[in-house]
This record gives structure tokens, sequence and C-alpha cells, in this order.
């Protein structure tokens, strides 16, 4: 399996410790991966502040499919130590679906490793399908992230096309808050990259 | 109403040039100075220069609301005589603004950012008053007093269902949970 | 990409391309995103862009009891939380007029070393990783390890101990637990060869690092650099020599230093302090068993202790640099201001973005984890 190496909070310190020679990970089949688009486990390690959340939605959107997110620390859980503070979300189920908890302040990398285990096992016994909730009742996420973000929120991922694609619209895909989103979703653009070279532009998809 | 401070002869060279000033030591390493706001950039220029404060170490800002001020504290320290002068101005917080002092100490420009986004003070001739940590925030100055913070994540988020089964069993058989954490304030 | 967080270069046909070297990038320290604008390879200008780890601790803080917040205060700087924790602690003690036992004092000056070696074998792992040395970080790791089991054994914890109170320390050592200090220094003592074999005198590292990101003194002293960086360049200033705390006027250790000032002297003043540091946790370890006493000071009750009005302004040697909390009472059972002023947010942002312009693309992640910058100080 691979794991996305993206640190977004202060568990992250626990993960090096996990993946290095002490307690390896990689003896169990988990490695490290640098791009989204490849990976197949999104590690939130810790709290997310509000900025961090966009981008993390951007991530597991990018993120292709069957994919799995683990909430490492108890700030995903429901806010943690930082319950009262105005810039992390509480309750990360409320924005993406989450297959898995680890709880601690931090764990440590040996309920990390167990942690993943059980993911594993999971996946073997087919229990983990959280991503396809996300498909399924996509307006109740949209809704959140838009209350959260406000209403212009999009991403460049068109998540209901997807849906459609993989047969797992259902009653929940649409709604009010898709409603929202068509009326201002812009079409993604291709970006004009100019080289100086004798006056040729390349164009890229982005 | 100064004290009996020994200052050093560098210090004095520097105080002695500006009036309705008060000093006081806090203790071994630390000299307090209480100072009118539109003194404060000359005496920076004459520690800085006369007397060899080249480290400014923090600017931080203290919101009192009952006065009706924002206190800035400017933390110079000097490698040569090893003492830390902490400047204490009063601005009236209901403009908000007062002067850049990046011309004289680089470091400035990062507190400065970093006081504006979070309590709203414009510093004049700052080359950056753009946010850093708040770039996607779009709600009052956090750090001031009158933000509740607690009221504001009650607003806009919501909590974990709790409904473990051991509760429930207790709650079946006439039991529960009799101080909510909420009554519960220290 | 978001339509509002990227602003689409419209200009004459030009060399410059903008790339978001961004919060989910392995070169970067941490959860932090740098913007540079590049002329195919060189860097000609760079933009800090902070925030992703912002959790409010200040506002958090005033609404919190005194002892509540020291559960908060470890978690600002993750890779080295002990010096966090005795900042504030002896910022209350300051203006509560405290003063902790001479055994407590010796054991948070054990914490504080112990973890400033933790956080400088995390630090030369990731600059070595980022010029494409990957073993260094594995071996650092290891030995960083049997750091954090001795920080289990004494508080609990292997990251963020609390095991600072205003007044002193919470618990005292466990039997035999000096004897495994000085093994585990022994041990490191003896891998500092191999690691100068493997990273400090090898080639390839030393021609990656040399000339990287050079600061010259006096650069280095107008944009308020502190810390081993500072140290890098010549001068020799450190707060626990020059603005003694704890106990340190009565240890014997010096202040290394270095002349280049570029990334691989930075590294090179890191590997000396993890030298003195292990001098520092010998010396300590020999003093401690003839200091008997208690390891707290009496306080008042912690739920309803409402300290007296004032303010301090602590500072302490952190890994990193200088770190400051400014702290302030107004005579109630809650903080009415702290301010922390971390060691990177002089780093991280000014001296980041200057070093990054002029350099080569693969340079700037070198760049970000020779000065130590550490991303969660700065977005507290």
């Amino acid at each position: 399996m691979f794991m996305l190496h993206y640190c977004t909070g202060c568990g992250a310190i626990e993960l090096p410790p996990a993946m290095t020679s002490r307690f390896d990970m990689e003896r169990l089949g988990i490695q490290p991966m640098v791009t989204p688009r490849q990976a197949d486990i999104l590690l939130i390690t810790g709290y997310v502040s509000i900025k961090t959340l966009k981008r993390v939605i951007l991530t597991y959107e990018q993120m292709s499919s069957p994919k799995y997110v683990i909430g490492i620390c108890s700030c995903t859980v429901n806010g943690g130590m930082y319950w009262q503070s105005y810039a992390t979300a509480k309750k990360l189920s409320d924005y993406m679906p989450v297959d898995l908890y680890i709880a601690g302040c931090m764990p440590r990398p040996e309920a990390v490793i167990s942690g993943m285990r059980t993911l594993m096992e999971n996946i073997r016994s087919g229990k983990a399908d959280n991503w396809k909730d996300y498909y399924q009742r996509y307006d109740h996420y949209l809704g959140n992230q838009q209350g959260l973000f406000g209403e212009k929120w999009q991403t460049p991922t068109d998540v209901i096309a997807e849906a459609d694609h993989y047969g797992l619209s259902g009653p929940g895909t649409r709604g009010e808050h898709t409603e929202l989103l068509l009326q201002h979703q812009k079409p993604l653009e291709a970006l004009e990259m100019r080289l100086g070279l004798s006056g040729k532009t390349v164009e890229v998809e982005s | 109403m100064n004290e009996e401070v020994a200052l050093t002869p560098t210090l004095k060279a520097v105080l002695s040039e500006f009036d309705g000033l008060r000093y006081r030591y806090t203790s071994a390493r630390r000299l307090r100075v209480d100072l009118p706001s539109d003194a404060l950039p000359a005496m920076l220029e004459l520690l800085q220069g006369r007397a060899g404060y080249a480290h400014l170490s923090a600017i931080s800002c203290v919101d009192w609301p009952d006065d009706g001020d924002f206190e800035l504290v400017y933390h110079v320290w000097s490698y040569t005589h090893q003492n830390l002068v902490s400047a204490h101005i009063r601005i009236p917080r209901d403009p908000g603004v007062y002067l850049s002092v990046y011309d004289l100490y680089q470091p400035a420009g990062f507190f400065e950012r970093d006081i504006h986004e979070m309590f709203g003070v414009y510093f004049e001739g700052s080359p950056d008053m753009e946010k850093f940590i708040l770039t996607e925030w779009d709600g009052p100055p956090p750090m001031r007093k009158e933000f509740d913070s607690e009221g504001f994540v009650n607003d806009h988020f919501t909590w974990q269902e709790y409904r473990p089964e051991w509760l429930e069993e207790i709650e079946e058989q006439g039991g529960g949970i009799t101080t909510r954490p909420e009554d519960i304030r220290l | 990409m978001r339509a509002e967080n990227y602003e689409a270069v419209r200009q004459p046909p030009s060399n410059e391309y903008e790339l978001n070297f961004g919060p989910n990038h392995p070169g970067i320290e941490g959860n932090y995103a740098l913007k540079v604008k590049l002329h195919g390879d060189q860097v000609v200008a760079a933009r800090a862009d902070g925030g992703y780890l912002h959790r409010g601790f200040e506002k958090l803080m005033e609404g919190r009891l005194w002892i509540q917040n020291l559960a908060l205060v470890p978690r600002i700087c993750v890779p080295d939380p002990a010096p966090m924790e005795v900042c504030y602690s002896v910022g209350i003690e300051d203006i509560g007029g405290l003063e902790a036992p001479e055994r407590a004092q010796w054991l948070r000056v054990l914490q504080l070393e112990l973890s400033r070696m933790a956080s400088h074998l995390f630090a030369f792992g990731g600059h070595a990783a980022t010029t494409g040395m990957y073993s260094p970080m594995f071996w650092g790791f290891a030995d960083r390890d049997l750091i954090l089991d001795l920080f289990e054994e004494l508080t609990g914890g292997r990251v963020y101990h609390i095991y600072n109170i205003p007044g002193g320390v919470r618990r005292d050592i466990p039997e035999g637990f000096l004897d495994r200090v000085t093994s585990v220094m022994d041990y490191i003592e003896s891998r500092l060869s191999d690691y100068d074999n493997l990273l400090f005198t090898n080639q390839v590292f030393v021609d990656r690092a040399r000339g990287v990101g050079t600061l010259n003194q006096q650069q280095a002293l107008e944009w308020g650099v502190t810390g081993p960086n500072l140290r890098a360049t010549g001068l020799a200033f450190d707060v626990r020599r020059d603005d003694p705390y704890l106990v340190y006027d009565q240890i014997e250790f010096d202040v290394p230093t270095e002349q280049a000032g570029d990334a691989w002297a930075r590294t090179l003043v890191r590997r000396k302090e993890l030298v003195e540091s292990i001098r520092i946790v010998r010396q300590v370890v020999e003093r401690l068993p003839s200091i008997p006493g208690p390891i707290r000071c009496p306080i008042p009750n912690p739920l309803a202790w409402n300290l007296p009005a004032g303010e301090t302004y602590t500072r302490v040697e952190s890994s990193k640099g200088e770190l400051a909390y400014y702290i302030v009472s107004n005579g109630g059972d809650k903080p009415y201001r702290v301010h922390v002023r971390g060691p990177s947010a002089t780093h991280a942002v000014q001296v980041l973005e200057n070093l990054a312009r002029g350099s080569r693309l693969e340079d700037v992640a070198q760049i970000m984890f020779s000065l130590d910058a550490c991303p969660p100080e700065v977005d507290r």
C-alpha cells in the first residue's frame, strides 16, 4: 500500500520513525509515495487547519479510487486539544469519509503500524469502502465544505462525472449544494505556458 | 518615577535624550522602558546606533480594551552589553496605526505583518502588510479580545456523536451523565 | 489548483515560470509553502506562504488556566518541544516569584539537552535527505529513537513530554536511569565517527552543500538570525552563555562556530553542538546524584491560582535558535497574553526568501532544511 507522504500536522513526527529502521513499515508493504495520483492512503496526521483542509480535499479528490483515509491523532476525531480553536477543523468525517481512526496524541509508531494492519484486514474483508461513500453522498460532503469555505468553493475534479463513470452515483450525489456548485463552476481552462523559444507557444492542460 | 537604577553609561547616554520616560530593571538583564509613542523610533535609532543594540528579538502586541489601547512592546538585545531593553508604548485602539521600524530592524517586517493580521494594527512604511498566516480568513482580527473563539467554533463546526454502548447500557438502567462538559468551566 | 489561490501569469514571452513549492512536498520541512519564480533552473523570486499549521495558540492560551497551558505549549514546536515547556514554566516562575529547586533545574537541563540532541539528529538527517542521501536520515532517526526511549522512561511521552511544571519538574528519575543515559551517550558518541564518514566529510555532501545559501555575519545580524545559523557565520552567541537561565552558568561547555555561513557550515555547527550536548549531559549525570532535594517548590492550588500582575520576557536557546516568550499577567487565573517568538519566525520567512533568490531550484530544499526552519513555530 502506498501512503501519501503529506505531513499535515503534529503527528507527522512519528511517521519517520515508523518508516525507518526501527519500526519499519516497509516489511508490511507500506511505502511512502510522493504524488497523490499514485497513492492509496491519505494519512491525515493530526489536526487540519482550515487552510490545510482545502489542500487535503483537493489531494483526496486527486487520488484514484479505491482510496483510504486514515485519521491519525485525536484531533481528527473531535477536535482534540484545539477544540476551541477558530482555525482547525473539528470533525474530519464531515468533509471526507474516513476509514480508520488511530487515537493518541500522538500515537506511537507501533500504534500507527497496527492501525495500518487493521486497515489491511478491513480492505481484505471488504469493509473499507468509504471511498464509495464520497460519491454516493457527495452532496452532504459538499454542503459541509461549502459551509466552511464559502459558497464559491470549487475543486478542479468533477466528482459528479466521476461518480457517474464509476456507477456510484446515488440519490445523495446531487442535491442543493451541487446545484450551487454548478452555478458558478468554471470549467478547467488550458494553462497557457509560453516559452521564449522563437514565439512558439505550448498549451498545457492543468 | 524611576527607581535608583544603575544604568550603564551607554544606556544613560540614550535614555537621557528623552523626557517623559520611565524605566526600571525587572530582572538582572531586563530593562523595561515606558515611553510615549512618538518617541519610540528615535529611541530605537539611538539604541541601535549609539548603544549597539543590534538585535530586535520580537515585537509583541497586547490588547487592553478597557483602556482603549494597544500596547506595543519592542524587545531589543545587545550582543555586546548582553542586556535586553523592552520598550513599551501605547497606541490608541481606534485608528490602530503606527509607524514601522523596518528601516531600522529588518526582522520587524515579519512581526509587524503578524500583528497586522492578528490585531488589525496598520504599520505605515512597512514593506509588506499582506496576510501571512490568515490568508483565507475573512473574519475579524482574531487576537482581539472581543473575538470569541469558542463562540465561533460553536457556530461553524459540529461535534462528533458520542453514543458508546456502555453509556447506552447505563442510561437504560436509569443513569447517565450528570454534569455535561459544557457546564464545567475552569 | 483553485482559481483564487493561483494567478495565471499573463506576460509577454519570457522564461519565467511560477512554481508552487507547495505544502505537499517532501522537500519542505513540515507543512509550509514557498512560491518560487524560476528562470529555467534559477530562482528569481521566492515568497513564503505559511499558515497551514495555524491553530491559534495565543488565543487558546488566553482561555485556559496557567497549568492547562502546559499541555498546549510543547505542541508549538514539534521536533524540539522541551524548550517551549521550560520557557513557559520559567516565565511563570518569574512572574509568580517562585524558584525551582536545584535538582529540578538540573533535571530540566537534562531534558533540554536530550531534546536538543534529538532535534539535531532529525535536522541533519533531513538535510542529508534533501541532497539525496537517505542513509543518514535512517541512522539519525534510529539514534533519535534511543533518546525518545529515554524520554519515555523519564516523562511518559516520546515526543510531547509535559514534564515541566511551574516550580519544578513532575517526576524524579527512575532507578538506574542515569546508567541508561550514560550508555546512550556512549553509543551516540561512538557513532559520530560513522556519521562523519558517511555524511560530514563525505565529498559528495560537501560539494553539494558548500556554497549553498551563504549568509555572511553582517546579513545574519541584520536579518535577525539566531542559533546555529548565526554561529555558522562566526558570531559565538548562545543564550545559554550570554543570558544564562537555569544552571547553565555552572556547566562547562563551548559554543562552536564556523566561518563559512553556508549550508554545510550550518550542518557542521549542529554536529559540533551534538558533541557539546553530550558533554553537558555527562556533567549533569555526574552532578545529579549529589544534589538531593525536592523536585518541585510548593505552588498554590493550580486550578485556582491567580498569578500576580506583571510581565516577563523569557528566552531560552532551542535547537533552532533563540526562543522567547512574552507573558503578561493581569492578576487572573488565565494568561492575559502570551506571545511566542519562535526562532523560525525570522528564519522561515525573510531569510528563506532572501537566500532562495539566486539559488537553483534543487538547492531550495537544502536551504530550508539547513536553516532548520520549523513551520509550526512560525504559524503557532
